[in-house]
Formats: structure tokens, C-alpha cells, sequence
């Protein structure tokens, strides 16, 4: 959204942008809750699983307040926000929030001390600090590796000007480091969400956009997805619609980084040291079809993809 | 060691039971909560503006001379709003319907006809008040079938 607003010129109202990083941060915490579970559950520690998608639900209903939907939120448009977050609302969300942050103090208290748990992380899927930055790894993974990039503080989108969040870093290059980043990243999420409300400026939520922006404009942004800085990239084209639209989502830059991170393991290390960087792998799928037998490569174009899928959903 | 694993214990203790009843009891749905989209036909006049804002392209409309026909095909509905947003005649509101899991696609198939009169003075499509209320074909001139290339009666 916002790299069409850099192409078109707009800026979205402030209450929008600080819409927008409550938001935000509340995905963040959201999704931090979730892979804490599956890391768990990879490890065969399927109490914490349980518990902190316990704890997550909370936060997946107050998004469902705000926006109308647990997931799909459909929040933003160009040139700001689609629902405004109600005044009843907002006193609903602090004690949310508290008690939030009191059960993850809890769950951090509890998992710093296990050495069960620190068996199976530390000193596990090191990364150095010079490996990361030679291969362009983003997000907590590098973070973990004691190396501060945050585009939210690099490159600020959204309210991160007035919001600013500390980036949070941790020395020990491995598995454990990264449990650590996102546990406090958490609580600084929480923190920004509640100085956001706090200082929720008044004011529209949309501007009006009067003209839409002439063929060939282009647009970028970088915005700090929770695993890592995913890239929008738009050029405007006639008819409404965009010339070309390429997204990088962080996945792909991490996958590069595993295998040092794997090498010399035990092949009972590996998922873990593999789910210590969030992956995605529907961001990160490219097809490429290969036979078997006579190793013949084949690329299939948009055309014959798109004619495979509606044939599947019985169409055309 | 063990002092970890009582307080990982006292985590579990102190939540209780959280497991909600659902499906055996309603699901809590919020104040303002985007469903599955329902569309009162009787108000809809055809104008094609949930098509051109749905993200999903799932609104197809089909101009025939005396009548519109749309088809949504809600297998592929985000449940976003912005067709109930954009509904110049507040035809579309978003339900509280969630569950719509089915063994056919095609339960999910909506399909809609208008039956559309043209004004005699400019010359736009109206939708006419009933299908047994006619619409007069031999105005249909510069009207949107026109314009798609279609020859008038
Ligand atoms: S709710 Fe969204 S996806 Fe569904 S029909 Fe309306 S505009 Fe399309
Ligand atoms: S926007 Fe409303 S009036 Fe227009 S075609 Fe869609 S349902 Fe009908």
C-alpha cells in the first residue's frame, strides 16, 4: 500500500499511520506467540505450544475487534485505513495487553532457567555475525546474531517516526539467541501498542485521493514483516492498475544462511535450526517442474499455470 | 532444572480450562465481525461496482439485452467488505456466517438476474421493478451493450 502511496505522492493521515502500526505490532505479537509454539513443538516441547497460543488468542480477538476479521484484517487502502479504532474499544485493549505481558514475563521466567530446553538451543544453528551480514540475512534471525538492522527504525514507514521501537539484539549467534530476540521483541510490541493508544492523535483516517497517478511511477517500501524486512516494489500502469508489482518476502534470503547454519549438526538439530528463522515456504516457492526419468527441466508459464488451476476448480 | 519446570507447570495450572465449547455451543462473534457477503437482490441495480472493487474478481456480470446477470462465486471470497462498502444501494452486508464448508463448489455459486429497462431519455440501464414489468427494447441505444460491442435490437 504505502509503496503506492510513495508513487502516487500520498501520505496517509497520522491517525491512519498510527492505525496502521498498532496493527502492526499486534501481528508481530501474534506471530512471535505462534512460532515460540511451533519452535516448541519442534523440539517435542508441546506445553509451551500450548501455552502461548493460549496466549495468543486474546490478541487475535482484540485484532478481530479492531478490523472485523482474526486474520485477514483488509485494513488498509491507498491513502490510509478502512476501520477507525472505536474510543469504547481502547480501554478493552490495555488490560489485554497487561495481561499479556504478565504471562510472557512468566513463560520467559520459566523457560530462561530450563536446561532441557537450552540442551536442545544453545550453541545450536550459529550463525557469526560476518556469515549474516556477507549473506544478506534479515529480520531476528540476524538479530540474534548481534547485527541491529530493523526497517523500522532504518527506514521508518507508517507512525515508527513518532513510535520508535528498540531494536533488540542478542550476542549468541544461535538457536537460543533467536528465541530471545522474539521474546523481547514481543514486549516491545506491546509497549509500542500501548503508547500508540495512548497517543492516539484525532483527525480522518483517509485522504482523499483526487487523481490516481499517472503509468509508470514507480514506488518502493520496506517494511519489517516479524521475520524479517519484506520489499514491495510497484510501478504504476494504466487502467488502475499496476504495471508490475514484485514482492520479496524475507524467507528467501534466510534459506541462504542455512545451510552453514547446519553444518556439522545432527540431523536431529536441523528442523529446529530451520524454524529458528520463521520460515515461509509459500513466500518463498518457485516451481519448477523436473522429470525424473529423462531429467528434463520444465518451466511452466503464467498462462499454463493459471489454465492448471482453473481447470482444477472446474472452470474454462 | 526443577524450578523451571514448576513454574511451566504453574503456567499450565493457573489457566484452567480454555477450551471453548464450539462447536457444541455459538461461536462469540464481535461487533462488526466480516462474514460471508449477503446480497438483497431487489435492491441491487446492476452498476457493477462491487465487481470492479472485489480483489478476488469473484463478481461476474453479464449484460444480455433485457437483462443482468451476475454470478459470485463466494469459494474464493475473502470475506474484505469492500463490495458491501462500495454498494451504492447498500444491497450487500456482510453476515455473521462463517461456516461454509461444503462437499459441492457449487453450493457457494451465487447466480442473480435483473431484468433491466432502459431510460427513454438518456438511454441507461435501470433495473425494471419486476421481471413481468418489460423492459422496452427498442431504446436500447448507447448503453453499456453498446459500448461492449454488442448490436442493438
Ligand atoms: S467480501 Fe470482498 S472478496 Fe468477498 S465478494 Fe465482497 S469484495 Fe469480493
Ligand atoms: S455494487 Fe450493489 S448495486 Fe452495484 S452491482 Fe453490486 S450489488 Fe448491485
Amino acid at each position: 500500500m504505502e509503496s503506492v502511496e510513495e508513487a502516487a505522492g500520498i501520505r496517509a493521515p497520522r491517525r491512519a499511520r498510527y492505525i496502521r502500526t498498532i496493527l502492526l505490532e499486534l501481528e508481530r505479537i501474534h506471530s512471535h506467540l505462534l512460532w515460540l509454539g511451533i519452535a516448541g513443538h519442534i523440539i517435542g516441547f508441546d506445553t509451551v505450544l500450548m501455552q502461548s497460543w493460549r496466549m495468543r488468542e486474546p490478541v487475535m480477538w482484540a485484532a478481530e475487534k479492531i478490523t472485523g476479521n482474526r486474520k485477514t484484517y483488509g485494513q488498509n487502502l491507498i491513502g490510509g485505513v478502512r476501520r477507525d479504532i472505536e474510543k469504547e474499544l481502547i480501554p478493552e485493549l490495555f488490560p489485554m495487553l497487561d495481561t499479556l505481558e504478565q504471562q510472557w514475563k512468566k513463560v520467559l521466567d520459566a523457560i530462561a532457567g530450563d536446561t532441557t530446553l537450552k540442551a536442545r538451543l544453545e550453541g545450536v544453528g550459529i550463525l557469526p555475525a560476518d556469515k549474516a551480514r556477507d549473506l544478506c540475512v534479515v529480520g531476528p534471525t540476524v538479530r540474534g546474531s548481534d547485527i541491529p538492522i530493523d526497517s523500522r527504525v532504518d527506514h521508518p514507514y507508517a507512525a515508527y517516526d513518532e513510535l520508535v521501537p528498540r531494536v533488540i539484539t542478542f550476542t549468541g549467534c544461535d538457536n537460543w539467541a533467536r528465541v530471545l530476540v522474539r521474546m523481547h521483541e514481543t514486549f516491545e510490541s506491546i509497549r509500542l501498542i500501548r503508547e500508540g493508544l495512548k497517543n492516539l492523535p484525532d483527525g480522518p483516517i483517509l485522504t482523499q485521493v483526487e487523481e490516481t497517478p499517472p503509468p509508470g511511477r514507480e514506488g518502493m517500501i520496506v517494511v519489517e514483516a516479524p521475520r524479517g524486512e519484506a520489499i514491495h516494489y510497484v510501478i504504476t500502469g494504466s487502467d488502475y492498475r499496476p504495471y508490475r508489482w514484485r514482492v520479496r518476502a524475507p524467507t528467501y534470503q534466510q534459506l541462504q544462511a542455512l545451510p552453514s547454519m547446519i553444518q556439522h549438526a545432527t540431523v536431529a538439530d536441523v528442523p529446529i535450526t530451520l524454524g529458528s528463522m520463521d520460515p515461509c515456504f509459500s513466500c518463498t516457492e518457485r516451481l519448477e517442474v523436473i522429470d525424473v526419468k529423462t531429467h528434463k527441466v520444465k518451466v511452466y508459464s503464467n498462462e499454463e499455470i493459471l489454465n492448471i488451476s482453473r481447470r482444477k476448480y472446474g472452470r474454462g | 532444572m526443577f524450578r523451571s519446570k514448576i513454574k511451566e507447570a504453574i503456567i499450565c495450572l493457573e489457566a484452567g480450562r480454555v477450551t471453548l465449547a464450539y462447536p457444541f455451543a455459538p461461536a462469540f462473534i464481535p461487533k462488526g465481525f466480516r462474514g460471508l457477503p449477503s446480497v438483497d437482490i431487489n435492491r441491487c441495480v446492476g452498476c457493477g461496482g462491487c465487481a470492479s472493487v472485489c480483489p478476488s474478481s469473484l463478481v461476474e456480470i453479464v449484460d444480455e439485452p433485457d437483462r443482468t446477470t451476475i454470478t459470485r462465486y463466494f469459494e474464493r471470497c475473502i470475506y474484505c467488505g469492500r463490495c458491501a462498502d462500495v454498494c451504492p444501494e447498500m444491497a450487500i452486508e456482510m453476515t455473521e456466517r462463517f461456516e461454509t464448508a461444503t462437499n459441492d463448489i457449487r453450493d457457494l455459486h451465487v447466480v442473480h438476474h435483473i431484468y433491466m429497462a432502459t431510460c427513454s431519455r438518456c438511454g441507461r440501464c435501470f433495473s425494471s421493478q419486476t421481471p413481468l414489468d418489460p423492459p422496452d427494447y427498442r431504446s436500447f441505444k448507447g448503453t453499456r451493450l453498446n459500448r461492449l460491442g454488442v448490436e442493438s435490437t
